[in-house]
């Protein structure tokens, strides 16, 4: 694995790291690994999920194409494999609900000491072992073929700075306008000042 | 300027007090992470956080990446994201215990407990088939909270634009429901 990453020029091994380190730690500072916090958003009583996901799509796409227009990076567009993303999408957010984690939410909920995050990172490996295994007879022809790598400008061509402009104050102003409502469990409530505590103001 | 500074100061007790980041600032400083991986000063390529579970079953399970096309295929984002991942653990634990110190041995989240059950069987049967099925559904769909919803997105992809719709309807058709709708006594 670590000589895999150091053949390669995508990020010398101790900025990966780096890179890691500090995504754990905005994930578990602003507190998103909770249970509470996505599968709450599931149950519409937590949207703090969303907002921050879509405020980081918003920013980052505009920031990201002008860097790409300065060449200072590149877009790496995943191809649309309508079944895949389909079926995929719903095995994927069924079982977000019921566990309350996602695949980068997980590892820092297993680092906080959950165990039962720990017995579905077990599950995910059998998941991954099953779908490595059956890989070339079942899903990828169940996934169908790729309809291409489009984005989003390609198909306004001639206005793609208007577009992706447009597009990211949009996907901001959504993730401002989605209203704030927070779930907080007893552990997180014990935390907060009594003025700000939703059970002791009314 | 003296006006400023009182808010700053407000602000870090306010962080301080409640432990936590407000969403926005988790926002800004994930985009700058984004943009930081995105760049060629950085890693030059997207940030993924679900590649590296089949990667590791690889290794784990002892499988040979020769007879298996799709570890070929991952070589690479697996071994990235395997790095990521270790990070990410390092990352979580320090933070859990020096800032929010938020660690502690737990099995039975507090929301399953108001809205689902009591049972630690039950919470880690469910922990178990749900993260079975979440690995195989993100790779089916390539991607999956952090490569599709935020990288993607941010690339303005269309397949990634389909699977966050996607999955926003299976996750709160889902929370519908899976959970009671009232708080359990």
């Amino acid at each position: 694995m670590f000589s895999t990453v150091i053949s390669e020029p995508h990020g010398s091994l101790a900025l990966v790291f780096l890179i890691g380190v500090i995504f754990g730690g905005i994930i578990q500072h602003t507190r998103v690994d909770k249970f509470e916090k996505i599968a709450g958003f599931a149950m519409l009583k937590d949207t703090i999920v969303p907002k921050m996901l879509f405020l980081t799509v918003g920013i980052t796409s505009i920031g990201l194409y002008f860097m790409v227009e300065a060449g200072w990076a590149h877009y790496h567009i995943k191809p649309i494999l309508l079944m895949g993303l389909i079926i995929g999408g719903t095995l994927f957010g069924a079982s977000m609900a019921i566990f309350g984690k996602c695949p980068g939410t997980g590892p820092v909920s297993i680092a906080e000491g959950r165990i039962d995050v720990l017995v579905g990172a077990i599950g995910g490996l059998f998941g991954g072992l099953v779908f490595t295994l059956y890989y070339d007879d079942f899903f990828k022809p169940l996934m169908g073929e790729s309809l291409g790598k489009l984005t989003l400008p390609n198909l306004f061509p001639g206005h793609e700075h208007i577009v992706v402009l447009l597009f990211g104050i949009v996907v901001t102003a959504i993730a401002i306008m989605i209203p704030k409502i927070e779930f907080f469990d007893e552990a997180d409530l014990e935390q907060l000042p009594d003025s700000e505590r939703p059970d002791k103001i009314q | 300027m003296k006006r400023f500074c009182y808010t700053a100061i407000k602000f870090i007790k306010v962080i301080r007090m409640t432990n936590r980041l407000p969403w926005w600032m988790g926002g800004v400083l994930m985009a700058g992470l984004l943009l930081l991986t995105f760049s060629v000063f950085g890693a030059d390529r997207p940030l993924g956080a679900s590649t590296y579970v089949p990667y590791s079953a690889g290794l784990i399970f002892g499988l040979d990446p020769e007879k298996y096309s799709y570890l070929k295929e991952i070589n690479f984002p697996g071994a990235w994201e395997g790095v990521l991942l270790l990070g990410a653990l390092v990352g979580g634990f320090v933070t859990s215990v020096f800032i929010t110190r938020s660690f502690r041995f737990s099995i039975i989240p507090t929301g399953w407990k108001k809205y689902k059950n009591d049972s630690v069987l039950s919470r880690l049967i469910w922990s178990f088939v749900s993260g079975f099925i979440m690995i195989i559904g993100a790779r089916m769909a390539g991607g999956c909270t952090s490569g599709h919803f935020m990288s993607g997105m941010s690339q303005m992809a269309i397949s990634s634009m389909i699977f966050g719709a996607v999955v926003m309807i299976a996750l709160v058709v889902t929370g519908k429901l899976f959970y009671s709708k009232k708080e359990r006594s």
